[in-house]
Formats: C-alpha cells, structure tokens, sequence
C-alpha cells in the first residue's frame, strides 16, 4: 500500500459541506458552555447549601454545660452542690420490642412500677417521653448495661443538699431545669447559675473531636455563694425548736440568730420543715419559713422599743413613777390588764415585770408621730432588704389614723405587726451602742453599715433593764450558766375569727448575749405552744438558753458572768 | 536545569509529607487534650460528689445523734470547762 501523509488523504479530498464541521465545534462549545454553567450554579449559587451539606457531615456544635455554684456555710461546709445526673428517655415505638423481663429490670432500678412504665411507654404519637429525670450516675450506668432497646440517656445535674430539713428554708430548692425556687437558691438564682457554653468542633469516623473549627465559647460556671450562716449554729437552733416543739405541742417555732458585730444571720429555722431532697409530699405549710414571711403581732418584746424612746425624748427618766394599781385600768373606754398586780412602780420594773398598764402610761407621754417615726427608723412595717423571696414588711399604720386606744396598745406590742427577722434586727440597737445594722445572708468581709436610732446612753440603759428582765426575778429561765444575757419575753394572744384568742398564743423571747459585749441576737417564736404552759418567759425563753449558751460555745466566746466550776486544772484561772 | 527541578520535586515531597504528619500529629494531641479536659471535669466531679459524700457523713444530725447516742457524750457546760486565756488572742476565734 502506497503511504501517504495524513493530509494526502484520499477521504479528505472530497469536499465536505463545511457547515458539518460548524456544527462539531458549536456542539463542543455548548457542551463546555454546560459544564461551566453548572460549575457556576454549584461553585457560586448552591454554595451555602452544599456547604452546609457537608459540614453537617463531619462537624458537630457541642453544648458546655455550666454546673451550677455551691452553696456553703460560713466555715465551708457544703450546702447544695451538683453532681451530673442522667435523664432516662425513651422512644416508645422502639421501646416496644424490648422483652418484659428487661422492662422489668428497668422498672426496678428506676423505682417505677412496671404498670407506670408501660403507660408511659404506650404513647407512641410521641418520639420522645422521659422515664425519669435526674437519675443518678450509678443507676444510669446499670440502666446502660441493660440496653434496653429505644432507651436512651441525656446528660443533666442534680443538685443535693446535705444538710437536708435543718437548712432547707435557708437554703431553698432549684426544679428540675435547675432554676432556683425558693431560699437562697432563688434569691441568688442568677450569681449561681452559670452560663452554658458552645463549641463548633469536627468530630472524625470514630466520632472523637479533631479540631476546634471556631473559637469555643466557654461555658461560666456559676459562682459559689458563701453564706454567713453557720451550720452548726443553725442545727443547735433546729434542735432546741424542734424539742420545743415536741415538749409543747406547738404549732409551729421560728428563730434567728444574729451576728451583732456583723449583722450577719448566724441562723434562721422555722419549724415545720421539709426535707428539700425528697419533695414528694411537700406541704405548703411547712415550705413557708417563718423567720421571714410570718408576721405576728409581737406583744411585749416591743417594749423596749417604746421605753427607749420615752427615756431619749426625756418624758420620762429612770425614776418616773407609775401607778399601775391593782392590774387592771380602765383607758379609752377598754381594759387593760396586767399579769400580776404591780403598785407603783419605775420605767425599769415596767419592763421587768411587763406591765401593759406601765407602758400605756409612757405613751401618753409620746405623741403618735414621734412613735412612727421610731419604729419606722427600726425598720418596722418595710421589708427588710435582704433579696431573700417572701420578706414581709409586717404592717404599721399611719400614725395620723391612730387613735389614743392604739397608741396604747402598740406601746406594748398590740396593734402593728412584725416578722422575726425584723424584730431581731430592731434588738440590736441595744446590743450595740443604739445603731440598727444592716443584716446579710451572705458572708460578710467588710465593716457593716448602721443606721443611729438610740443614742449610746439609752442604749446601755435599756441593756441594763433587759438584763434585769431576763435575771432572777425576771425571766430567769432564759438565763445561761457561765454568760450575762438580757431579753424581753412576749407573749401575744393571737386574733382568731378577729377577735383576740384567749386559747391561742404566740411566745416569744428576744435578747442578745453576753452583755459585757454583746456577740449575738437571738430572736425566739413558738406558734400556739398547748401544754406546758404559754408564757413568753416559760415557753421561749428556755429556748433562747439553750441557743444563746450553744453558739456562745461554738464561737469560743469567754463567759463573763461568774460561776461555780466542778473541774479543777493545775493552774486555774479565776473568772471575773 | 533539570537537577534543579529534581531537587525542588525532592522538597516539595518532603514538605507535602510534612504537613500531612504535622496535621496528623496536631489532631493526636488535639485529641489527647480533649480527652485530658475531660479527665479534668471527671476529676471536678468526682470532688463534688466526694464533697457532699463528706458533708453528708459530717452532718450535724448524724454527729450529734452519734455524739448522744452511740457514744452516751453530754454537752459542756462552763462549770466543767477550764479556760485558759492567751495575752494576744483576745476575742477567741469564730
């Protein structure tokens, strides 16, 4: 075969129509025209999309979980704290193949009859029910090794309270989205609570994480909150109130002990109680603390208040003298009667011996203004500021509405109404030198603020009168062997159906301790107590005792009234 | 010319390889920190838990209950208490 070139050959030599050869080259343009616009619609419209298509594939955003603060006492001792917990969660349709005996094992370990369980489970509209929340890790682990089909588990925390029904008013509660309810735990909800973070990470085939593809947002953890409560302090204070409780039948008890340097709240229990880890059968009766929300009518401890202010205005000086005749006195068209038949006697016996006639003489001598005014300064018929949820202002009426009967009556405690708190913090005006200082639930580092309401002279003098009325001829029951304590007892008939109960009484004591220097307030309430007797000065004031004696021992504080020692040591030292 | 070219393919292989066990080696450690991070929120955790495991067994109820009685103590009184007074601590602790 003759060679011939490429170009010599024969097929090319006849004339082809050219527009052939056209129609090659616009079909490969079309066809690359295509191509490129398609590179386009992916590369520059549907970019968003299938980028996200494929992020979806390979990256994941994380939830942080930020664990809620601590709540701890004064000396560090734990009072709520969260530990991770696991929420049981199932999808009932997948849930229906698994074999009873397995939901069997799962009904026991989750403390669920198998009968609730297969309710729950019955529900197949939804793809989602909770079983259980806040499971504790150990069980969850178990309900793990189960694989029960259509189970599954979700991360969460629960919170725990050690000290349970001794602390639970202070304290409070958080629900199950660990926001807080009550006590400290809602007060303080926002500073406890942190705040969950995020991150955007790749995770690779095995499903560990490989990269940060963004900055992480870390989560904040919530603060721990430092309380100026003491924990042992507040469990002697719930003993003494709950064996109150049990010796007189009472209804309820409330008390509060006070730091009278600092103004911190050593203490605050309100009986009845509840446990806040096991709110199953939680009453509204007890959730109350009544320390706080409760106000009462406060009887005789408010006579001090009215004394004081009698003695700093100069109506009346420590050798006044009262006619109080036989125990009963005809005023304003009502009676008004003393326990005891009295005679004439000084400012000081009037507070001694509590004598309603005594103290409506002094107000005679007030003007209605000018005891507003006083008890207004001492913080009665406001809500103390404290943040605390449920603080009551108690109720003080506007002076220019009393009538003579009232200002009578409110000088000895009838008439307005109080909380605990509030008369606690009234009370150390005479355990400091007649300046009210502001109270905190949180510990304290700097100097605290006080308002002037009593000037130092009135004060001590006032001090010495308590002194008297909390001695040997007084209430002696509330004394403390080894410390000088002063107080006022109260006890307040209680209006049921408005008109004043002669079966239902409210005992109450008020002092502070010791009295060379005073340390601490202590604030006494006994709701309606049955037997025993219902005497401010029979019924609380043991109580005050008990507590006073306490958390001066647990604060170290040296005794400073003489007493006989049993014990004899090397070297002795003599007490003053 | 053509050593020169050889040369620079030599260094860019060693580079690309490189990179890929730089990347590699950053991923381990990556994956090592995360796993050290969450050793870390364990051991956090478990400090709580032990934390309360601590202030439940320290109770008060549960001492004073044990105090009483278990091991049949009293409260102190100051009549049988011994004071001793240091010059500089006054005030006592609290």
């Amino acid at each position: 075969m003759k060679r011939l070139p490429f170009f010599n050959s024969p097929v090319l030599r006849g004339q082809l129509p050219a527009w052939r050869s056209r129609l090659v080259l616009i079909l490969l343009f079309v066809g690359f025209a295509t191509l490129a616009a398609r590179a386009l619609f992916l590369q520059g419209i549907t970019t968003d999309f299938l980028q996200q298509q494929g992020e979806r594939r390979y990256e994941r955003t994380l939830t942080l979980a930020a664990t809620r603060g601590k709540i701890l006492d004064r000396n560090n001792v734990v009072l709520a704290s969260s530990v991770p917990a696991r929420a049981i969660w199932a999808i009932p349709d997948d849930a229906r193949a698994a074999p009873p005996q397995q939901l069997a094992a799962l009904g026991k370990l989750l403390d669920m009859p198998v009968a609730d369980l297969n309710k729950r489970l019955a529900d197949e509209d939804k793809n989602f029910v909770y079983l259980k929340r806040q499971v504790p890790m150990d069980i969850a682990d178990k309900i793990m090794q189960l694989a029960v089909p259509g189970i599954h588990q979700q991360p969460e925390t629960r919170r725990y309270y050690p000290e349970g029904e001794v602390m639970a008013h202070v304290v409070g509660f958080t629900n199950v989205e660990d926001q807080g309810q009550e006590g400290v735990e809602l007060a303080f909800n926002k500073q406890l609570s942190g705040r969950p973070g995020t991150r955007r990470v790749i995770k690779d085939r095995l499903g560990r994480v490989i990269e940060d593809v963004q900055a992480v947002t870390e989560p904040v953890n919530g603060k721990d909150l430092r309380l100026s409560i003491d924990t042992r302090v507040q469990y002697l204070v719930f003993k003494a109130l709950s064996d109150a409780i049990a010796l007189h039948h009472a209804r309820g008890a409330a008390a509060v002990v006070l730091d009278a340097r600092t103004g911190e709240i050593l203490s605050m229990a309100s009986l009845p109680t509840y446990d806040p880890g096991n709110r199953g059968s939680l009453d509204t009766d007890a959730l109350r603390n009544q320390a706080i929300t409760d106000t009462f009518e406060p009887g005789s401890i408010m006579k001090p208040f009215t004394a004081a202010l009698a003695l700093d205005l100069g109506r009346i000086t420590t050798s006044t003298m009262f006619d109080t005749g036989n125990g009963h006195f005809r005023y304003q068209g009502s009676t008004i009667s003393d326990v005891s038949r009295n005679g004439t006697i000084n400012v000081a016996d009037v507070l001694r011996r509590s004598s309603n006639i005594g103290m409506t003489l002094i107000s005679e001598k007030l003007e209605p203004r000018e005891m507003w005014d006083r008890f207004t300064e001492l913080g009665f018929g406001q809500a103390p500021q404290l943040g605390f949820p449920g603080a009551a202002p108690g109720r003080l009426r506007p002076w220019d509405r009393w009538r003579l009967i009232e200002k009578a009556t409110m000088a000895y405690g009838y008439g307005l109404s109080v909380s605990l708190l509030q008369m606690a913090r009234a009370y150390t005006v005479f355990a400091r030198d007649g300046d009210m200082v502001s109270l905190t639930l949180v510990k304290r580092d700097s100097e605290p603020t006080s308002v002037k309401i009593y000037p130092p002279k009135i004060a001590a003098l006032i001090r010495t009168f308590l002194e008297a009325a909390a001695g040997p001829d007084g209430a002696k029951l509330a004394q403390v062997q080894g410390y000088r304590v002063a107080g006022k007892s109260g006890t307040a008939r209680k209006i049921v159906d408005g008109k004043y109960s002669t079966s239902r009484y409210r005992s109450s004591f008020v002092g502070f301790a010791p009295v060379s220097d005073p340390r601490i307030v202590v604030a006494v309430t006994i709701d309606e107590p049955q037997t025993g007797g219902y005497y401010g000065g029979a019924v609380a004031a043991p109580v005050f005792s008990t507590i006073v004696g306490g958390s001066l021992r647990l604060m170290n504080v040296q005794p400073d009234a003489p007493f006989e020692s049993t014990v004899v040591a090397g070297l002795q030292e003599r007490m003053r | 010319m053509g050593r020169f070219s050889l040369l620079l393919a030599v260094i860019l292989m060693s580079c690309a390889i490189s990179l890929v066990t730089s990347r590699y080696q950053a991923r381990q450690l990556f994956v090592d920190f995360d796993r050290s991070q969450a050793q870390a929120r364990d051991l956090d955790n478990d400090w709580r838990r032990l934390q309360l495991d601590r202030a439940e067994l320290a109770r008060n109820a549960r001492v004073d209950r044990a105090a009483r009685d278990d091991l049949k103590m009293m409260p102190i009184a100051p009549d049988r208490t011994i004071y001793l007074n240091q010059a500089t601590a006054a005030g006592g602790a609290q």
